[in-house]
């Protein structure tokens, strides 16, 4: 396994889900360090150094956002979190507060060691890669060419940027705010609508389904992910 | 207008210069029944000097009698006295001998004067009572009129404050002055001012508020022309039921005035009415409050019950699950360890829609849920809860139909998609396992609709509408689990949104999910035009 030896440290209160993703974790070759605080969970982010950190947002002592803040003062380890449903603003304060992705409980073990997978491999493309190639599509960064199936398809500009990112953090979930900084610039922070419209003929144009889209899926209330075949 | 009459008899109750001047019109309307006397009787006295030869004097003497008549029907008593003795002096002194003097020679005469006199009285006073009598009635008649109107307007109101608004502002209005009413309320049940007329500043002082304190402990009145506290500025007048207090009327008065007994009648009656109003408001009250504490007990022991079962009924099946896996692990191959585990899969996602169902019902009952409402695209939702049934009913077929173009809607993704996971689930449980769900968008100028059929047995046309309610379950599906909670959510969420949810047959077969989502105006349009003229 590519990850295999890769040092966790998860911070959760919560005796059982930290016992659960000791035996899980473990069993995929990965070495863990548990926190029951987020006080805790900093002090040993210093000493063990680990590449990733799974962190519950409903924390007792400190903030989740707090410790993704104060961690992020010094660290640039990958940070997954872990939230509720009814919480979306939670979710998007700790992904623009620097979290890299998110779970929402209950989540399944196989959604979990795909992200422990893609945050770890710190896959975030450059646009020094010229091409950008996954099944059935390929991105040509430096001709500005998407090949559906090896033909050309014609993407307006806009959507065309908008493939870029989310290809560019493939495997990741991208913010709303984050997609729309970085393909309409600062002034569009809430206008999600533009994006709605835009992911929305995208879908049409690169999905066979677009009511089920294999590239671009939905992260409901917090924004999109692009899948790859991982 | 129709209460001015009964109003009109608070009007004592005005101002002292009011009074000065109304004293002053009425002395001279008093006047105005002599005069007509005076001219009557001297009409009389000429006519019987013209018939003196031929009538006899006897004859005359009853030709008096008619204004003494007139004045008691038309005047009362103290004029059709006035009229008598007048009509005999004149007799007297015009008819009987020696003429043009007060002096009778016949004693008789004297004897017919006394006659005179007493028919004159009884008849009067008789009169005087009949006359006095009907204008009392008409008055009654008219107050019962004003009063039966009052309370029907106030019958109509369903707000206690609404009620006292009207009462304070009727009477206020027409008598020109302010009046309020003080009810227990506050922290301290202190007696408050709970209605007072409109735009007027009602500030009680000190005293004032104890005596209202004492008026409404005692249920007596206080204030001018009462037997409590004649000096104070104020009539203060209970309202209660009887039993016990439940106001006070505050009215302003003049000190010096006492109430007539009409008055006092009318104050009763309107503090009656009052009271009526107040109490019958009241007991509406509780008995809405017990209606609904009663329901809310239904509700509570429905919701018990269905937590229980729906929590039980899947940690059973992970329970059996698990326990047959750690005690005999070497019992199972693959293929039944893997049974086995896909039991506890399920029921594991089966507690998580529930509860996620329980948290979505506590926010819509308790009013705490917010609408985090975005531009969103409908086909986008129907991904979303596509993807998330097919986890969950990995055998189910499920087909999609959404048009080319689709306006986008303004709505909660994740509530709107938590209605569409409902209503699949929801087809799933009640239609064949091999049957197809299928999932249509659709929209017009106004509205969004999103259609999920199924092709179960049709819901009895009149259940339609039930199994929305919280709890309600066909009876013919009872061997289905299910708490009855999943459609009354969808419902709550999708009225919360502004919009409908109802169900259908088409074509009588299968059952139709359509919720309709009104459309906004939708900005979209522009931004397709940005990107046209940026375009390629």
């Amino acid at each position: 396994m590519a990850s295999e030896g890769a040092r966790i440290l998860v911070i959760d209160d919560e005796n059982e889900i930290r016992r659960m993703l000791h035996v899980a974790l473990s069993a995929h070759g990965y070495d863990l360090a548990e926190a029951l605080s987020g006080k805790e969970g900093l002090n040993q982010a210093s000493i063990f150094h680990p590449d990733l950190v799974i962190l519950d947002l409903g924390l007792q002592d400190l903030d989740g956002m707090e410790v993704i803040r104060r961690l992020r003062e010094w660290s640039q380890v990958p940070i997954i979190i872990l939230s509720v449903r009814e919480r979306e603003s939670d979710k998007i304060g700790a992904l623009d507060a620097g979290a890299d992705d998110y779970l929402t409980k209950p989540f399944s073990m196989g959604e979990l060691l795909a992200r422990i997978r893609v945050a770890i491999r710190h896959v975030a493309k450059t646009e020094d890669e010229p091409v950008l190639s996954f099944p059935d599509l390929t991105l040509d960064l430096a001709r500005r060419i998407v090949l559906l199936k090896g033909e050309e398809i014609r993407l307006t500009p806009t959507e065309y940027e908008i493939l870029k990112y989310l290809a560019l953090h493939s495997g990741r979930v991208v913010t709303h705010g984050q997609l729309l900084r970085a393909v309409w610039g600062p002034n569009y922070q809430g206008e999600t609508h533009y994006l709605r419209v835009y992911v929305g003929q995208l879908r049409r144009k690169i999905e066979a389904d677009p009511a089920q889209p294999r590239y671009i899926t939905t992260e409901p209330g917090v924004g999109y992910r692009f899948v790859t075949a991982d | 207008m129709w209460y001015n009459e009964f109003i009109s008899r608070f009007a004592v109750l005005k101002t002292d210069s009011y009074n000065r001047g109304a004293r002053s019109r009425r002395l001279s309307l008093l006047l105005i029944p002599y005069i007509w006397i005076i001219g009557f009787i001297a009409v009389i006295t000429v006519s019987g000097k013209a018939l003196e030869r031929t009538f006899d004097l006897v004859n005359i003497v009853l030709l008096y009698l008619l204004p003494v008549l007139i004045a008691a029907v038309r005047w009362g008593l103290w004029p059709s006295l006035a009229a008598s003795l007048l009509g005999i002096l004149s007799f007297d002194f015009f008819f009987v001998p020696p003429v043009m003097s007060f002096t009778v020679h016949d004693v008789h005469y004297l004897l017919s004067f006394a006659i005179f006199l007493l028919v004159a009285f009884v008849t009067g006073t008789l009169a005087a009572r009949l006359r006095a009598q009907a204008h009392e009635a008409e008055q009654r008649e008219r107050r019962t009129a004003a009063l039966y109107l009052l309370s029907h307007k106030i019958a109509a109101e369903t707000d206690i404050q609404q009620v006292l608004t009207t009462i304070v502002d009727t009477v206020s209005t027409s008598i020109g002055a302010d009046i309020a009413i003080l009810m227990p309320g506050g922290t301290n049940e202190s007696l408050q001012l709970a209605a007072v007329s409109r735009g007027s500043k009602f500030v009680l002082d000190e005293k004032e508020q104890a005596i209202v304190q004492w008026v409404f402990e005692h249920r007596q009145e206080a204030g001018p022309g009462t037997s409590t506290l004649d000096e104070a500025n104020r009539l203060f007048v209970p309202v209660h039921d009887g039993e016990r207090p439940i106001a006070v009327l505050a009215l302003p008065t003049s000190s010096r005035h006492t109430l007539s007994r009409e008055q006092r009648d009318d104050l009763d009656a309107l503090a009656s009415l009052t009271a009526l109003a107040i109490t019958r408001l009241q007991l509406a009250e509780e008995a809405e409050q017990v209606k609904w504490l009663a329901e809310s007990e239904k509700l509570h022991t429905a919701l018990l019950n269905a937590v229980s079962h729906d929590l039980r009924t899947p940690l059973s099946s992970i329970t059996g699950a698990v326990t047959g896996l750690l005690s005999e692990p070497d019992r199972y191959n693959a293929e039944t360890k893997k049974a086995l585990l896909t039991t506890i899969k399920e029921g594991a996602q089966r507690m998580n829609r529930f509860v996620t169902n329980l948290l979505d019902m506590a926010r819509l009952e308790s009013g705490i849920l917010k609408l985090n409402r975005e531009w969103c695209d409908m086909l986008d939702i129907v991904g979303v809860a596509l993807k998330e049934a097919r986890e969950m009913l990995p055998d189910r077929r499920f087909s999609v139909q959404v048009p080319e173009e689709l306006p986008m809607v303004r709505v909660d993704f994740t509530l709107i998609e938590q209605v569409l996971i409902n209503l699949l689930e929801n087809g799933a449980k009640y239609s064949p396992p091999d049957s197809s769900i299928a999932v249509s968008v659709a929209a017009t100028e106004t509205e969004l609709t999103v259609s999920v059929t199924d092709q179960g047995t049709p819901v009895p046309e009149n259940d339609r509408d039930r199994i929305f309610d919280k709890f309600y379950r066909l009876r013919s599906a009872r061997h289905v689990s299910g708490s009855g909670l999943g459609l009354s959510i969808c419902k709550g969420i999708v009225e919360a949104h502004g919009g409908r949810i109802w169900a259908a047959s088409r074509s009588g077969t299968g059952n139709t999910f359509i919720l309709s989502l009104p459309l906004e105006a939708d900005p979209d349009k522009t931004v397709t035009t940005i990107e046209e003229n940026h375009g390629e």
